[in-house]
């Protein structure tokens, strides 16, 4: 197992090498000038080349990549222009907040999409099958950010029930993390239960036409055995896919959430970056967030293995 | 066998889930405990965002400047209505030939890593502030800063300068005081060691800043309470909780649950969702100005007669509606009741409305029919932006074409500053320069419309520094006033404020100022 985790590991480096100089060209299309932004209002020019001197900003593009791969190949993602601290310390600090937030949200996602999934197709065509499609579609369809407004209006100000934002670290207790994540994870969870009941769905009608399955209603298997034990487990592995896939969107796509709700997660610091064009935050960020789903996707293809024993590498 | 072989596969399983769920939990408790506070001795205040640096020669913004001025003080700064008074100094004399300014400082200040501060201090920090900060210009006709005893420093300007203490009492930018121990350190790269009321306790960017009261604080025993940022400032609360609140829904839900005291930036189609609670008080202070800047160095707005024209073309009351923020109508470049305000003097140059007029000041530029005026502006500040779709509009009512880029906010400013980006009209606001005196005025006036070669314009800004007289100073401003009017280098659309709102059921003593101060302000 470690040799294919490491030979997929090594298969990853091209896909980040691609990742750094995409991130370092794209960053560059961008109009703005960080030295303008990092001197602020009514700086004068001299300040302004001063900080771009300082900064390597005044090099030709071509120098500037070749010395941030060098970096990289020595292991430095390099320093916020300006966070004064290094790329990843700043991400550090805060993937906390978003593994938080994709923690609770999975552990919501995932039993209401697959149940509302396996419901809708096992009354595929009844009032039940349209209304669990139905709640999918707008988990999918309604913007997260006019939920979250909704939401907060409707816990926190009216019941008064979840605090309306921030963030607790877990370290300040299991209660008020858990109090303080709720309400943005149950935002962020109807999407994804959407999204997972509609794939969950999708496999499991492909599985319930299937011959062994109709083998064992006729041996007498009482339906929720049929359905959870023979329809579902053969669908697992697409299920586990699509959870992978949400898991890595949970990581750094959750910006609008952790706007709403001021969770300081690594997303709005991706946000934050761009538009302050903070070169070597985003790039630092977009090749750490690369390594992270490259780290998920081979976590879930090890998932595979343990859920079924046919899945094998070697 | 079986079971061996079983439990073999079950128990590696297992190892790979304790690992995998071992890796989350480290990464989830990866953050430091806070300090222990509890509400009756936390003021909580939520804004839009938290500083970007703790170093005060390179900060400039809001949002930086209200958390720098708890922490670190000037020898001069401003007090209620934007005067210069002394702060860190007990007294400043300066020489008739106003070339040389003495600085006697205040017995006993200490700043928080307990050291007394010295005149070494000053000296160092002056230094530092020309090698690091964006505004650095500022002292570059300083001769000589001497230091003849513990107590008291002395500038030398090699040319006369009569606002001297106004450019010292800037809050952008401060002229405050670090130990001098940090006198090497690059921008951005400083301790938060300041002589302030408050000492910073905690700052998890992004989330929140704590701020803690300073038990050795020297507050101005003469000075009157909370007087602008200067006089005797007490810190009742013990500690000062910003937290970094980007939506304004998540600002106003947490004062309304009590989870804030007071928030700033209260968007004006909320203020009523505040309306039905008597312990929630909105107030607004109109302390920023809204203007369209004109590029005079991008074809056709580079002729007189054209930006006249767009002036011509600009009505006032159609726009303020859409600026949907608190805003009045005024045509002067300077805050009612500030030393340089000048009442009716420059009046005509606003709010013309006058299509025909800027149809033919338009024609008298060369401005052909189809031409496209360029606007460029940002949905991040969507009052530039609905204003100038308004202006767009009504220069379509005197035939003049224009079209509108919409940028993000940075490579807005960028292209502002740097007059790149083939724009004729972008809009922003002016928040300290409306109160703080010509002096704050004359960098943004002459670089963001990008003037060049108007010498009546240079003449009086010589005129207003060389002047010691108060009333030469606001002749001179009054000619300058009416020049960046009449040229339309700049376009007046409003007085414009924010909304701050706080539970007076909760906090006492908070009043509306430049920035949001905490300090003489108490927890009930």
């Amino acid at each position: 197992m470690a040799r294919i985790i490491l030979t997929r590991m090594a298969h990853s480096v091209p896909i980040l090498l691609i990742i750094a100089v995409l991130a370092f060209f794209l960053m560059q299309l961008l109009p703005g000038d960080p030295a303008v932004l990092m001197a602020g209002d009514g700086a004068s020019e001299a300040a302004i080349q001063e900080i771009r001197t300082r900064l390597h900003l005044d090099l030709p593009l071509v120098q500037q990549l070749g010395s941030w791969l060098l970096q990289l190949a020595r292991g430095d993602l390099g320093s916020s222009l300006q966070l004064n601290q290094t790329v990843v310390s700043a991400v550090a600090e805060r993937l906390p907040v978003s593994a938080s937030l994709a923690v609770v949200s999975l552990a919501i996602t995932v039993p209401a999409g697959i149940v509302l999934g396996v419901a809708a197709a096992h009354a595929r065509g009844t009032w039940l099958d349209s209304l669990a499609m139905a709640v999918a579609l707008i988990g999918v369809s309604v913007p997260s950010f006019w939920i979250a407004i909704l939401s907060v209006i409707l816990f926190s100000v009216t019941l008064g029930w979840l605090p309306s934002a921030g963030y607790v670290p877990l370290s300040d207790g299991v209660g008020p993390w858990f109090q303080a994540l709720l309400q943005p994870a149950l935002v962020l969870a109807l999407f994804q239960i959407g999204f997972l009941a509609r794939m969950t769905r999708s496999a499991m009608l492909d599985v319930l036409d299937q011959d062994f399955i109709r083998t064992a209603r006729a041996k007498g298997v009482a339906e929720t055995g049929v359905v959870w034990t023979h329809a579902f487990r053969n669908t697992f592995i697409a299920v586990l896919t699509v959870v992978g896939y949400i898991a890595s969107l949970l990581i750094g796509g959750s910006v609008i959430v952790e706007q709403v709700f001021a969770l300081p997660g690594v997303g709005r610091l991706v946000v934050q970056a761009v538009l302050t064009r903070d070169y070597p935050l985003v790039q630092g960020s977009l090749l750490l967030f690369g390594f992270i789903f490259v780290l998920i996707n081979i976590f879930t293809d090890i998932l595979y293995t343990l859920v079924d024993p046919r899945v094998r590498y070697d | 066998m079986v079971k061996s072989l079983l439990s073999r596969h079950v128990s590696r399983r297992a190892d790979k889930l304790g690992i995998a769920t071992a890796a989350l939990a480290a990464v989830l408790l990866a953050s430091s405990a806070g300090l222990a506070q509890t509400r009756n001795d936390t003021i909580v205040y939520g804004n839009v965002a938290g500083p970007a640096t703790l170093d005060p020669y390179v900060g400039s913004s809001t949002t930086d400047l209200e958390v720098m001025h708890h922490l670190f003080e000037g020898l001069v700064g401003m007090d209620e209505g934007y005067a210069a008074k002394p702060m860190l100094a007990s007294k400043v004399d300066a020489s008739p030939d106003s070339k040389t300014f003495t600085f006697t400082l205040r017995q006993g200040v200490k700043f928080h890593n307990g050291k007394e501060l010295t005149s070494a201090d000053v000296k160092a920090s002056f230094e530092r502030y020309a090698k690091v900060s964006p505004n650095a210009s500022a002292l570059s006709d300083v001769e000589a800063y001497e230091t003849p005893d513990p107590r008291t420093f002395v500038i030398r300007l090699s040319k006369a300068n009569a606002v001297f203490l106004d450019v010292l009492k800037s809050p952008v930018y401060p002229f405050v005081i670090l130990p001098a121990e940090q006198k090497d350190k690059p921008a951005r790269e400083v301790e938060a060691i300041g002589t302030g009321p408050y000492k910073l306790a905690e700052w998890r960017k992004d989330s929140h800043l704590l701020l803690e009261r300073f038990d050795g604080y020297a507050p101005d025993e003469t000075g009157k309470p909370a007087d602008g940022l200067v006089g005797k400032k007490t810190a009742d609360a013990k500690f000062v909780r910003y937290r970094f609140m980007p939506e304004a829904n998540a600002r106003v839900a947490s004062l309304q649950t009590g989870e804030s005291d007071i928030i700033a930036n209260v968007p004006l189609d909320m203020e009523k969702r505040l309306a039905g609670r008597p312990d929630i008080v909105a107030t607004k202070l109109l302390g920023c100005q809204q203007y369209f800047i004109i590029n005079t160095q991008q074809s056709p707005t580079d002729k007189p007669e054209m930006r006249q024209a767009i002036r011509a073309a600009m009505g006032v009351d159609e726009m303020i509606p859409a600026l949907g923020r608190p805003a009045k109508r005024s045509h002067a470049m300077t805050i009612p009741g500030g030393e340089y305000y000048n009442g009716d003097l420059n009046s005509q140059y606003y709010d013309q409305k006058n299509p025909k007029l800027a149809a033919e000041l338009a024609k008298k530029a060369g401005y052909k029919p189809g031409e496209k005026i360029r606007f460029m502006t940002t949905a991040a500040y969507p009052a530039f932006r609905d204003s100038s779709l308004v202006l767009s509009e009504q220069l379509k009512e005197a035939g003049i074409e224009s079209e509108i880029q919409l940028v993000d906010w940075g490579t807005n400013a960028a292209n502002m500053q740097s007059g790149n980006g083939n724009w004729n009209i972008s809009a922003t606001s002016f928040c300290s320069n409306p109160n703080l005196g010509p002096q704050q005025w004359k960098f943004m006036i002459y670089n963001f419309p990008h003037v060049k070669g108007d010498t009546a314009l240079d003449q009086n800004f010589d005129k207003f520094y060389a002047s010691p007289e108060l009333a030469n100073r606001k002749a001179a401003w009054n000619e300058i006033e009416k020049i960046v009017l009449n040229q339309a280098y700049m376009i007046k659309v409003a007085d414009t404020g924010n909304i701050n709102a706080y539970n007076k059921n909760k906090v006492d003593g908070f009043s509306d100022y430049y920035i949001n101060r905490f300090w003489n302000v108490k927890i009930k």
